[in-house]
C-alpha cells in the first residue's frame, strides 16, 4: 500500500489527502499549527456567531468548492449589499446610492478597457507562454499605471482596485501577474462583482468549517502541531522530518504557499526554486467591527465603503445571516497593510475605530474590534496569496505545479484556475492527488 | 430622425453590443436588462468618449441606459463641446474580454 505524507492542512492539503485516502493510500497530514484550515479561519464574534478572519466569499463558478460544500452538508448565504455606500476619496465622506464611486466614469472605463485588453492576452494555462510575456513580466503594475493612466481618478482608483482584488501593492506585482490573476479568477468583471460574481455568497457559519469537516473525515490521519522542517528524498522513499518526528513515505504532497515551501530544507536540494527575490506575501489584514446588530441598515446603508486612505480601504457587511450581531469587515490591503501591521494592537484598534467613526458617524462605537494579521503570521506569510513580482512568472511559473520525483506540489498558488482563491486551492489538491496516484 | 441622429444611434448601439458581447442588442433595449453592470457601463462611456469626444457621467448613463437614449445624450452635449480631459493617451480599440464577460 502506498504511504503518502501531505504537508499542510489547508484546503489544498485536506482535499488532496481526502482524495488519496479514498483511493486506498495510507495518508498522514502534518500541520504546523494547532488548528486546520490555513488561510480559512473562523472567529466567534458572539456566542455561536462566526465571522471569517480569512477567506469568505465565493461565486457560482467556484464549482469544486460548491461540490465540496454540498458533500459536507454546508450551506451558503448571499452577501448582502442593499442600500447606499460611503466613499471617502479625498473630499469629505460621501454617500452614493449604489456601489459606484464618485469618480469620473470615463476614466474608470478607460482603466477597465486597458485591464481587459491585458487580461484577454494572457495564456490562461501557461501564463509564461503569453505572447509578449517577457515584457509584461518585466514591468510592475505601478510602472504600468504611471505610464498608462493619465486621469487622477484612474490613478486614485487603481491601487484600491488591486488591493481589493488581490491584496497587492501595485509596486509588488508584475503586469503579467496582475493580468494573469484577473484572468484566472474569471475576468475583471466576475472578480469585481458581488451578485453574479466572485463575492456573491459566503459560507454560512464560516468557511473554516470546510477544513474542519474534511479533517474530521480523515480522523487521526491529521496531526496538528507538527511543523515540517526537512524533506529527504532517497531512491527507496522519502522522509518528512518535523520538529517532533520523522515520517517515512513513498510520496509527499507539499500543500503550502510557495514562499513557505521554499523555506523548508530539501535533501537533496530541489532542482529549481519555486519563488524568487521578488516573490512577496500578499498583504491583507482583516478588521472585524462588531455591533449589537447591523445598525447601518437602519440608516439605509449597505455597510459598503471605499476610502482612498487607510486603514480601512473598504468595508463590507459580513453579519451572520440570522438575526444577531452586526459585523462590518474592514480590509486593510497593499502598502496600507504594512503600515498597519507595524502598529501596536492598541494603535490598530484606535485607528480602525477612528476610521469607522469618520465613515459612519451615525453608528455608535463598535462593541468589539478584532484584527487578524496575516502579514506577520509565520504559517501563512501573507494572503490572499503569494504575489509574483517582476521576473517571477518566467523564472518560476513552470515549476509551481511540476512534480519532482516523489514530491508533488499543491496550494492555491499552484492552480492556474482561480489562483489565490479557495477554489484554486481545492482544484490544486485534486490535481496533486491525481498526479501522485498516476505514479502508484 | 435625421441621418446624423440615426447614424449616432447606430454607432452607440454598436458600442453597447461590443461591450456586452450581445450582437443582437437593439437600440431600445435596457443595458442592465441585457446583463450589463456598472463596470461594463464605464466601458461604454469610455468608448463613447473615444468615438464622440463626449464625456458622459455615470448618472447620465443611469438615466439613459439604452443605445438610443445614450445617443441622444451625446447629441445634447454635443461632440467636441466638452474638453477631452480624460483620454489624453490614444488607445487602440480594446477587444472586449471573451468568455469572461456576460457569461
Ligand atoms: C484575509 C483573507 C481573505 C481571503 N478572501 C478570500 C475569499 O473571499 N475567497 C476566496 O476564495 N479566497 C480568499 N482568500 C484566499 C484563500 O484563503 C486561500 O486561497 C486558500 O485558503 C489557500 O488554501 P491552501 O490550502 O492553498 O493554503 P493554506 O490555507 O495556506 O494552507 C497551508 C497550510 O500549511 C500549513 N503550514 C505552513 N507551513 C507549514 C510547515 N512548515 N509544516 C506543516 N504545515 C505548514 C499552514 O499552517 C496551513 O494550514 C483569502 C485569504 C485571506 C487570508
Amino acid at each position: 500500500m502506498t504511504r503518502a505524507v501531505v504537508v499542510g492542512a489547508g484546503l489544498a492539503g485536506l482535499t488532496a489527502a481526502t482524495a488519496l485516502a479514498r483511493h486506498g493510500v495510507e495518508v498522514t497530514v502534518l500541520e504546523a499549527r494547532d488548528r486546520v484550515g490555513g488561510r480559512t479561519r473562523g472567529i466567534e464574534v458572539a456566542p455561536d456567531a462566526w465571522a471569517d478572519a480569512g477567506a469568505a466569499y465565493l461565486g457560482d463558478r467556484h464549482t469544486e468548492l460548491h461540490l465540496l460544500l454540498s458533500e459536507l452538508g454546508i450551506k451558503t448565504t448571499p452577501t448582502t449589499m442593499h442600500g447606499a455606500s460611503r466613499f471617502d476619496l479625498g473630499q469629505d465622506a460621501r454617500t452614493e446610492a449604489g456601489r459606484f464611486p464618485p469618480l469620473a466614469a470615463v476614466a474608470l472605463g478607460d482603466l477597465f478597457d486597458r485591464l481587459a485588453e491585458l487580461t484577454a492576452r494572457i495564456d490562461p494555462v501557461a501564463p509564461w507562454r503569453t505572447p509578449g510575456a517577457e515584457q509584461l513580466d518585466r514591468q510592475t503594475a505601478a510602472e504600468w499605471a504611471a505610464e498608462q493612466l493619465s486621469h487622477p481618478d484612474a490613478r486614485t482608483f487603481f491601487p484600491l482596485f488591486l488591493g481589493e482584488m488581490m491584496a497587492a501593492d501595485p509596486a509588488a506585482v508584475s503586469v503579467l501577474h496582475m493580468a494573469f490573476y484577473l484572468r484566472s479568477g474569471g475576468g475583471l468583471r466576475y472578480l469585481n462583482a458581488f451578485e453574479g460574481g466572485a463575492q456573491q455568497d459566503r459560507v454560512a457559519g464560516g468557511a473554516h468549517q470546510v477544513c474542519e469537516r474534511l479533517a474530521a473525515g480523515l480522523g487521526d490521519r491529521v496531526r496538528t502541531g507538527e511543523p515540517v522542517r526537512t524533506v529527504h528524498q532517497e531512491a527507496t522513499g522519502a522522509t518528512v522530518v518535523t520538529e517532533r518526528a520523522a515520517y517515512p513515505a513513498d510520496a509527499v504532497v507539499l500543500a503550502l504557499p510557495p514562499l513557505l515551501a521554499e523555506a523548508l530544507s530539501y535533501q537533496p536540494p530541489l532542482p529549481a526554486p519555486r519563488a524568487g527575490r521578488h516573490t512577496t506575501p500578499g498583504c491583507a489584514i482583516k478588521v472585524h467591527l462588531v455591533y449589537p446588530a447591523p445598525l447601518w441598515r437602519r440608516h439605509g446603508l449597505s455597510g459598503w465603503s471605499v476610502s482612498a486612505t487607510g486603514p480601512l480601504l473598504s468595508t463590507v457587511d459580513d453579519s451572520p445571516a440570522d438575526a444577531g450581531p452586526g459585523v462590518l469587515t474592514g480590509f486593510v490591503t497593499g502598502a496600507e497593510a504594512h503600515r498597519f501591521a507595524a502598529l501596536t494592537p492598541e494603535q490598530r484598534r484606535a485607528a480602525a475605530e477612528a476610521h469607522a467613526a469618520r465613515l459612519f458617524p451615525e453608528l455608535p462605537p463598535p462593541t468589539d474590534c478584532l484584527v487578524t494579521d496575516w502579514v506577520n503570521d509565520p504559517y501563512s506569510h501573507g494572503c490572499y496569496a503569494a504575489l509574483l513580482g517582476p521576473g517571477d512568472w518566467l523564472a518560476h511559473g513552470p515549476q509551481l505545479a511540476a512534480a519532482h520525483q516523489r514530491l508533488f506540489f499543491a496550494g492555491t498558488e499552484t492552480s492556474t484556475e482561480f489562483f489565490g482563491l479557495m477554489e484554486g486551492a481545492i482544484r490544486s489538491g485534486h490535481r496533486a492527488a491525481a498526479q501522485l496516484l498516476a505514479t502508484c | 430622425m435625421t441621418v446624423d441622429a440615426a447614424a449616432r444611434t447606430e454607432a452607440v448601439t454598436a458600442i453597447v453590443r461590443r461591450v456586452l458581447e450581445a450582437p443582437q442588442a437593439g437600440p431600445e433595449e435596457d443595458f442592465f436588462e441585457l446583463g450589463g453592470d456598472s463596470l461594463l457601463a464605464t466601458r461604454v462611456l469610455s468608448a463613447i468618449a473615444r468615438e464622440f469626444g463626449v464625456e458622459l457621467t455615470f448618472d447620465d448613463f443611469l438615466m439613459a441606459p439604452t443605445g438610443a437614449a445614450l445617443a441622444e445624450r451625446v447629441a445634447a452635449l454635443g461632440a467636441g463641446v466638452r474638453e477631452r480631459t480624460v483620454l489624453q493617451v490614444p488607445m487602440a480599440e480594446a477587444p472586449a474580454e471573451r468568455s469572461e464577460v456576460g457569461a
